[in-house]
Order: C-alpha cells, then structure tokens, then sequence
C-alpha cells in the first residue's frame, strides 16, 4: 500500500469513527444523559439531563434572529 | 416560542422546558433578548448547549423527552402542536403514577406521595413491608421515595449556597409539611429551616439581597423588563448588595439590559 493509500484508509477509519458516534450519540436515551457543561439559565442547581428524570422534558430549539 | 412558555406556565414543576438557542448567540445575548420578550419568569431553562441531535435541520424545531428521557417526539413544532400537548398531559400522568410493577396496593401509597403526604406515605410503606409477599416491593417503593426526597433537599441546600434564598425558604416550608413525623427526613429539612430562620451574618446578607432581587424581578417580566426604571432598580440593588450572589445577579441584568437588540 502506497502512502496515498494508507491516508484514504485513515481516512475512511476517520469517517467511520465519525459515522460510528453519531449513531451512538443519536440512541433512544441520549438527552437523558448529557451533561451541561456551563449550567443552563435558571436552571436552579441542575447540571445534567438525569436530574430531570421523572417528568417530561420539551426541549425547544430557536433562535435570536 | 410562547406555546413553550405557556405549557411551563401550566404544567410547572410537573414539566421543564429547555431552550436552546440554535443561532450561535452567546448566553449574555440569548438572555437579553429572553428578557425583552417577556419570555422570563417561568420555571424554563435556557442553553446554547445541545444535550441531543434531533433528525431534520431548521427552526423552529422541538425533542419531547418522556419521563425517561427518551425521545417521544421531534420535528417543527408547529405541525404537532396537538399531538406534543397530549403526549405532555400523558406523561405527566404517568409521572404521578407508581413505578412499573408496583403493587395496586401499594400504588396507593406513591399517590400519597406525588400529591406531597410524604410521611403518610412512608407509614403505609412501612405498614405494608410486614406482609412478606409486599415487603420488597415496599421496601424499594419507600427507597425511591425517599431518594426523591432527598434530592429536594439537595436542591433546596444548592439554592442557599446560591444565594436564592427565597425560592430555598418557599422549598422547605412545602418540604417541612410533607415530612413532619419522619424523623430521618424531618431532622434534615429542619436544619436547613433553620439556617434559613437564623442565619449567619453572610447568608442572611444573601437572603436579603435574594428577596430584594426576586421582587425586582417579578415586576420586571410584569411590564417592559430592561426599561429606565428597572434597569436603575437593578443597579442600586446590586451597589447595596454589592458581595452578595443575587447582587452580582442584578448587575449581569443591569449589563444585559445594555446590549444592543
């Protein structure tokens, strides 16, 4: 295998690891398991998406313009 | 936008929303122009962090989490307006209901509890645990409640760290009535009742600036928030209370209510 080669097999390997954690990261439970890395606007001492278990979450994306 | 706020209005604590704002404003910006909106003053949260992918690309767009955390629904919002209003309802339902597998008998008890009789349910846990074919159903029924107890301790315990003192003191007044005859629960929430009722010089600073703040703010999302006069109210609240949390709350709002549109 030339060098061309072997960096279109790095970066397929590349791609499928993109590929493999985006379906991971889409599973059926995800929003219950992140973790917010600056804590939300009024979010009261709740850091992560588990402490609101038990109640429905509707989790609206907008915009400001 | 309004219909998100509107459900957090009616269903309270019994639902959350969560914005996030998907435009690339930064947190100082997307609050401002919360503000400006009137769209403050609910229990609703808000991030410019996406805690989920969600298929299709656009806005408006919504993720209805159920009490799981698993996507119920997705998509543009104003083509399932109906449909996201009842699987709301549903899953709010089934919030209140008894964990799956719980015995009739005892899902009476997690009814107690969901409406805030939390000693009167622990009793009845502890009633029925004597019978041997209920006594580890009830005995992980009774853990849960508790668990979930606690955690509102701890919450409670965050907000006066934080400096909500307010909204701590509103918490364990409820807590202190759905506990009282509990002792593993009701010695924790009066400590914290307690702290609230004679604080030390710092926290009963923080207390003071925090129901000075909380005021302020409840009139603020009453008429035009970041006008003259609230912006003004902000500041000499935040020079009077200068050290505290909810001072340096109110000068982020008085910097906010700078920014440009």
């Amino acid at each position: 295998m030339n060098a061309t080669n072997w960096k279109l097999a790095g970066l397929a390997l590349l791609l499928l690891g993109t590929a493999t954690w985006t379906t991971a990261a889409g599973g059926d439970d995800e929003g219950a398991r992140y973790t917010f890395r600056r804590a939300p606007v009024n979010s009261m001492g709740v850091r992560g998406m588990a402490e609101l278990r038990g109640k429905p979450v509707l989790i609206d994306f907008w915009g400001t313009r | 936008m309004p219909a998100s706020i509107k459900l957090q209005q009616q269903y309270g604590d019994a639902l959350q929303v969560l914005f996030v704002e998907s435009q690339g404003a930064d947190a100082d910006k997307f609050e401002a122009f919360a503000w400006r909106q009137k769209w403050m003053g609910t229990q609703a949260m808000w991030t410019d962090e996406r805690p989920l992918e969600i298929s299709g690309s656009g806005l408006p767009a919504f993720a209805l989490l159920d009490i799981e955390g698993k996507i119920l629904l997705q998509g543009n919002p104003l083509e399932q307006k109906k449909k996201i209003e009842e699987a709301i309802a549903e899953q709010v339902k089934k919030a209140s209901s008894a964990p799956a597998g719980t015995p009739a008998v005892l899902a009476k008890s997690w009814a107690r509890f969901t409406k805030g009789d939390v000693a009167a349910a622990l009793a009845e846990c502890d009633k029925l645990g004597t019978d041997v074919i209920l006594a580890e159903p009830a005995k992980a029924l009774r853990a849960e409640m508790v668990a979930r107890t606690e955690a509102k301790i701890t919450r409670g315990q965050w907000l006066i760290e934080s400096g909500y003192a307010a909204e701590a003191s509103t918490l364990f007044a409820s807590l202190a009535k759905s506990v009282a005859g509990t002792p593993e629960l009701e010695g924790k929430v009066g400590r914290e009742l307690a702290r609230l009722k004679a604080p030390d010089k710092a926290l009963a600073a923080q207390a003071e600036a925090s129901k000075a703040l909380a005021s302020l703010q409840q009139k603020m999302v009453k008429d035009k928030p970041f006008d003259d006069g609230n912006v003004k109210a902000l500041l000499k609240l935040a020079e009077k209370h200068a050290g505290t949390k909810a001072g340096e709350r109110a000068a982020r709002l008085a910097k906010l209510a700078k920014l440009e549109p």
